[in-house]
């Protein structure tokens, strides 16, 4: 096991310059540590200081009209509390209910989930869906970047050295659902994951999937053809075959590329569904 | 390298602590620093759950969490005594419904709903219960009497 | 905590239970294994010196074992660690002990191994991806060969009206106790002393004994809180080890093993590929053919115990005119197979009942119907030649066939709606014995197997002697100790428990009742009451209290003392049958019949249990809530082995998901709704009929949830684990 130093800073300026101090690997943020801890233990990772956020001002969830700021270092659990979340961003709300268990999800946090940045993630395709966008804090200033360009790979982001991830915006409230399928229904990884929004301001959808490579990933075409509005079941089926088509899905130990795409095409269909009919759909 | 000495409330009872090393795990801190071998050690991982344990009254998987980052909390183990009402209670209700085989996972069960409890009050829905115990592998009873244990702590009122 | 359920409640959930992973002795060190870090290869050199460079480490090696156990006649088929040739991922090839967890593992990270690898077998099919033939008898990954037969099998399949042909293919599953396996072993004297986390002291002392060439009275076994057992707590594995380095270091040491080698070392079922034919004219099963090719890992030839007694399941529990049965053990670069509850019995009953109601349904019979005409019944013989006892799998069906109606008529579209049956012997061919000893106040059960869980120890023990002396639970109380002062006893797995020890404990009641009569100056037995906290013993009219019929002398052994012993009762088959290898007798016939309501999602082809009822045969039930547990448990392991449990080697013979997140246990979410209920009358050989009842009630879980999946849509799957993927094949929606 590798041994460290932790550091607590009191201010995001101190944890930027504790972070920027060493060499980039050789330090590393920790919110919930629920990911870094065992990427730790496993030797993926043996920053010599480790750097915890938990005296930041960053455990908030800011409403702002529909919009809503989620700090980085916001429990997990306490997302899912939140009432508002429930109504305003079902799709967010039912997945973060996906990942792991309560007491994970005691510690574990959006922040650390968008870094961690895993091909499997229940959030990163939610996130996609609903237009986020991340805002750090670092060295030359803050800076806001879309979900989609933030998370490249696994464990690999935009992040540059000395950034933190402060929070999460959600622009709008949208009607949203988000279903997976897994090997096993209770605290598994999924499978393929299936995100999908509709943006009332846009009037447009937008669909999102998790389990591909080398990241979870838009399909604009799929929400393309979902239209403006409530779609016609032949424009879902449509959407389904394209997101079937073109997801870059693989083989792994939790299913086959095949299943993958087959699995894509019905969770779509039943995706769209639950947010048309989740209630608070425009007319 | 250890950050300056820690202070606890563990099971009611001021513990202060030194000389803990910073990347140390909570799980380590409370079975082979503080003898608390109740909490017990299962997959490391966060996979099992036989390790959870109570922070501020929040069920956390000790296994991932360093102690230096709950300096301060109150915590609260298998072993904490009568005047932790809820964990009594689900222990109560534990024994009664006889749900424990081998009792390794065990302690992880009793913190976790006590958790769930403290989290959402004794009117917490049974779906809710049952759903929040998903984290918490057993092999011996095949939960059936897990959920018994729960029904009897539902039936027998506040 | 009362502990009126179970008597180890009141430890357990108060957390001072003290298990294998628990111990702490004061100056102990912390032990780590090194791993080959391939699964087959030779040995050029293993580098130890930098570890050893390392301050308070002590690495010991192939080479060292001399100097540290000195001349004894040690298990040369089983080294510690390999001399010359590595055969398995992970295999130890030395080990460290160090004054802490990291040091021990920073040392095991200086551990150089130079090997040349060689080629491997990983898998079954890619080394006989033709059925072996007879040659294949020479060939070095042949463990075992077993054939038998009867009946005139060639004209049989000749005469039929239909043969039916089907291959299954089963996963390797493991144990999952959720304690890994620890220990710490400790020189005190001249005496190796190890504490730890077992199914079977004795059984751990006489392995130990057998791999360090030391004499089984030098070694004691002192048995701790076991969490969880499942068969892989049943014989020696980490005691060796950390004894040799307490012998090296002169100090305690403590050996424990990371969840993910738990997974990579444990030993366990592994695959197997098993093809049925079977041959049937007028509605009746007049032959089979049964081939069985399973994976037993790096087991030694001669010592391969899974397949000549795992294949008798592929046969029952049915009967046919005619039959032919061929089993290969295949040695891979795995570790040895090992026990896991019923080994094998659920794999076997999965292709036996899934395959019986395949051919049903080709020949348009009612699949149930066709199954209860040929299930055996009482009188019948096996296969082997060995005739059924009393056996309850018949009623047990009647009764899951009626559940099963009764479901069906209430079930929505979607829903299907399953039966099957799966038997077992339990092991009552292992001995043991106990001591009793009663004071003025109580009855004392002295033995030498620790609680597992199952509740046999404390529950079942307890339970016979209440039943046999007639004294009230509180006043017996079950007393372990370690293998220098209790009886000898096997050990806790096969189902064995209440068969075996509980029949020593009803002999020395029994023998205990008759001391009491003869010193009231009766015949028979004394009858035994309490009275105002006194025992007291009645006989031909006399009473008196226990403590008055007590001498002088045994007042200084703690009271009257009484001893009872098991001996395995020889059960034998009809060897003519057998033409090469073993095949051995059942002893008690028991087991059950399930059913099971699932839902398939149509389009993704993932399976739920909505709900289960399971019906078994337990002879007399002595402990109804702890036969109830042990009926809960031994479904819930059986969903998972059904429907989400597969351990996933690599053509490196690697373990690639060692761990609890991709190797899945179900959780209380996949678990349904569950009745239980026992058929009694059906007497074993146990205390008043009792039959074990640990392993029965997994094996007919995942032939249960098949047969239903098929009711539900369709699917014939013949593959286990059942994945949505697999289903979804079957349904061929891929």
């Amino acid at each position: 096991m590798n041994s460290f130093e932790l550091v607590v800073p009191e201010t995001a300026e101190e944890a930027v310059a504790a972070l920027q101090a060493l060499a980039p690997g050789e330090a590393a943020p920790i919110a919930g540590g629920t990911d870094l801890l065992i990427d730790v233990d496993e030797g993926r990772v043996a920053p010599r200081r480790v750097i915890s956020l938990r005296r930041l001002p960053w455990k908030t969830l800011d409403w702002n009209a529909g919009a809503l700021t989620v700090g980085s270092t916001l429990p997990l659990r306490s997302l899912e509390e939140d009432p508002q979340v429930r109504v305003s961003y079902p799709g967010l709300y039912q997945a973060v209910r996906a990942v792991g268990s309560v007491a994970l999800r005691h510690r574990a946090t959006l922040g650390g989930n968008l870094v961690r940045s895993a091909p499997a993630s229940d959030l990163v395709p939610v996130l996609l869906s609903l237009d986020a966008e991340v805002d750090l804090v670092g060295p030359s200033g803050d800076r806001r970047v879309p979900v989609d360009r933030f998370v490249q790979a696994s464990r690999r982001t935009d992040l540059r050295p000395g950034e933190l991830v402060r929070s999460v915006y959600l622009p709008e409230a949208r009607p949203s659902a988000f279903l997976w399928q897994r090997v096993r229904p209770s605290n598994d990884i999924s499978q393929v994951a299936v995100a999908v929004a509709f943006s009332p301001a846009q009037r447009r959808w937008k669909v999102a999937v998790g389990g591909v490579t080398p990241r979870p990933t838009l399909l604009p075409e799929a929400s393309d053809v979902l239209g403006s509005g409530r779609p016609t079941s032949s424009e879902v089926r449509r959407a389904s075959e394209i997101a079937a088509s073109r997801a870059a899905f693989v083989t792994d130990r939790r299913a086959s590329e095949e299943y993958r795409r087959h699995l894509v095409a019905t969770l779509l269909e039943r995706a769209v569904g639950s947010a048309v009919n989740g209630g608070r759909f425009p007319a | 390298m250890t950050s300056p000495p820690l202070r606890f409330q563990v099971n009611g009872h001021p513990q202060h602590l030194a000389n803990v090393p910073d990347s140390e795990r909570l799980l380590d801190t409370l079975r082979w620093r503080l003898g608390l071998k109740g909490t017990k050690e299962g997959c490391r991982t966060g996979d099992c759950g036989a390790c959870t344990v109570l922070v501020d009254d929040r069920t956390t998987l000790s296994c991932l969490t360093l102690t230096h980052e709950v300096d301060g909390a109150k915590l609260t183990t298998i072993e904490t005594g009568p005047e932790d009402l809820v964990v009594t209670r689900v222990r109560a209700a534990f024994d009664r419904a006889g749900a424990l085989q081998c009792g390794y996972c065990t302690p992880g069960f009793v913190m976790a709903l006590a958790g769930l409890l403290k989290e959402r009050g004794t009117a917490a829905a049974r779906e809710e219960l049952l759903d929040g115990l998903g984290g918490n592998l057993c092999r011996c009873t095949g939960y059936a009497a897990i959920v018994r244990a729960v029904d009897e702590l539902r039936t027998e009122g506040p | 905590m009362s502990g009126a359920v179970r008597p180890d409640a009141v430890v357990k959930l108060a957390g001072t239970a003290v298990y294998g992973m628990d111990l702490d002795v004061p100056g102990m060190l912390w032990a780590a294994l090194v791993p080959a870090p391939i699964a087959h290869g030779r040995i050029v050199s293993v580098d130890l010196r930098a570890a050893r460079a390392l301050p308070g480490v002590t690495v010991i090696g192939a080479d060292d074992l001399a100097r540290l156990l000195g001349p004894g006649e040690r298990d040369a088929e089983r080294p510690l660690f390999p001399h010359e040739e590595i055969v398995y991922r992970n295999q130890p090839i030395a080990a460290v002990a160090a004054p802490s967890e990291a040091e021990a593992r920073a040392a095991v990270a200086l551990v150089r191994v130079e090997v040349d690898p060689l080629p491997i077998v990983a898998d079954l099919e890619t080394r006989f991806p033709e059925w072996p033939g007879s040659e294949a008898d020479a060939a070095p990954e042949i463990a075992a060969h077993v054939r038998a037969r009867h009946g005139d099998v060639e004209a049989e399949f000749r005469g039929a009206d239909r043969v039916v042909r089907e291959t299954y293919r089963t996963a390797s599953v493991h144990q999952v106790a959720l304690e890994p396996h620890a220990c710490v072993a400790e020189i005190r004297g001249d005496v190796w002393y190890v504490r730890t986390s077992t199914q079977s002291p004795f059984g751990v002392r006489e392995d130990t004994a057998s791999l360090l060439g030391i004499p089984e009275t030098s070694i004691v076994v002192d048995g701790t809180w076991v969490g969880g057992g499942f068969g892989g707590k049943g014989s020696s594995f980490l005691e060796p080890y950390a004894l040799l380095l307490a012998r090296a270091t002169g100090r305690p040491v403590r050996l424990a093993l990371g969840y993910r080698d738990e997974f990579r070392l444990g030993r366990t079922t592994l695959p197997a590929v098993i093809r049925m034919e079977t041959a049937v004219k007028d509605g009746r099963i007049r032959a089979r053919r049964v081939r069985l090719l399973l994976d037993v890992g790096t087991s030694l030839p001669g010592r391969d115990f899974a397949t000549g007694y795992s294949i008798g399941f592929l046969l029952g529990p049915y009967r046919t005119e005619a039959f032919e049965v061929e089993g290969y053990a295949v040695r891979t670069h795995k570790p040895p197979f090992g026990p896991h509850r019923a080994p094998f019995a659920p794999q076997c009953a999965f292709a036996v009942e899934s395959h019986l109601d395949h051919v049903a349904r080709e020949l348009n019979l009612d699949p149930e119907e066709f199954r209860a005409s040929h299930l055996w019944r009482e009188g019948d013989t096996t296969p082997l030649g060995q005739p059924v006892g009393p056996f309850g799998i018949f009623a047990a069906f009647e009764r899951a066939r009626a559940t099963a109606r009764a479901w069906r008529a209430e079930s929505p579209p979607g829903h299907g709606v399953g039966v099957a049956c799966g038997f077992w012997s339990t092991s009552t061919g292992a001995g043991g014995e106990v001591r009793l000893r009663l004071s003025g106040d109580r009855l004392v059960v002295h033995e030498g197997s620790r609680e597992i869980g199952s509740g046999s120890v404390l529950g079942g023990l307890t339970a016979v002697a209440c039943r046999v002396t007639g004294l009230p639970r509180e006043r017996v109380a079950i007393e372990y100790s370690d293998t220098s002062k209790a009886p000898f006893d096997s050990g806790v797995f096969g189902s064995r428990t209440l068969g075996a020890l509980g029949h020593a404990v009803e002999e020395a009641a029994v023998a205990l009742r008759r001391t009491l009569a003869e010193r009231l100056g009766a015949r028979g037995q004394a009858d035994l009451s309490v009275d105002r906290g006194e025992i007291f013993a009645e006989a031909g009219g006399h009473r008196a209290s226990v403590g008055s019929l007590v001498t002088a002398e045994e007042r200084t052994a703690g009271g009257i003392l009484a001893e009872g012993r098991h001996f395995a009762s020889p059960r034998a088959i009809d060897e003519s049958r057998v033409l090469q290898g073993s095949f051995y007798a059942y002893t008690d016939f028991t087991g059950g019949a399930h059913v099971a309501e699932v839902s398939v999602d149509p389009a993704t082809g993932a399976v739920r249990v909505e709900r289960y009822a399971a019906f078994h045969d337990a002879g007399v039930v002595v402990d109804p809530g702890a036969a109830q547990a042990q009926v809960e448990g031994g479904v819930a392991m059986g969903l998972g082995a059904a429907l989400t449990e597969e351990a996933i080697w690599s053509e490196d013979g690697r373990l690639e998901n060692a761990g609890l997140l991709d190797y899945r246990i179900p959780t209380l979410g996949e678990i349904p709704p569950m009745t239980v209920e026992f058929l009694e009358g059906f007497a074993g050989a146990g205390p008043f009929g009792a039959k074990g009842l640990g392993e029965p009630p997994i094996v007919p879980v995942p032939a249960t949830v098949a047969i239903a999946v098929r009711e539900a849509c369709g699917a014939h799957a013949t593959e286990l684990p059942l994945s949505a993927e697999r289903v979804a094949r079957a349904l061929k929606l891929l």
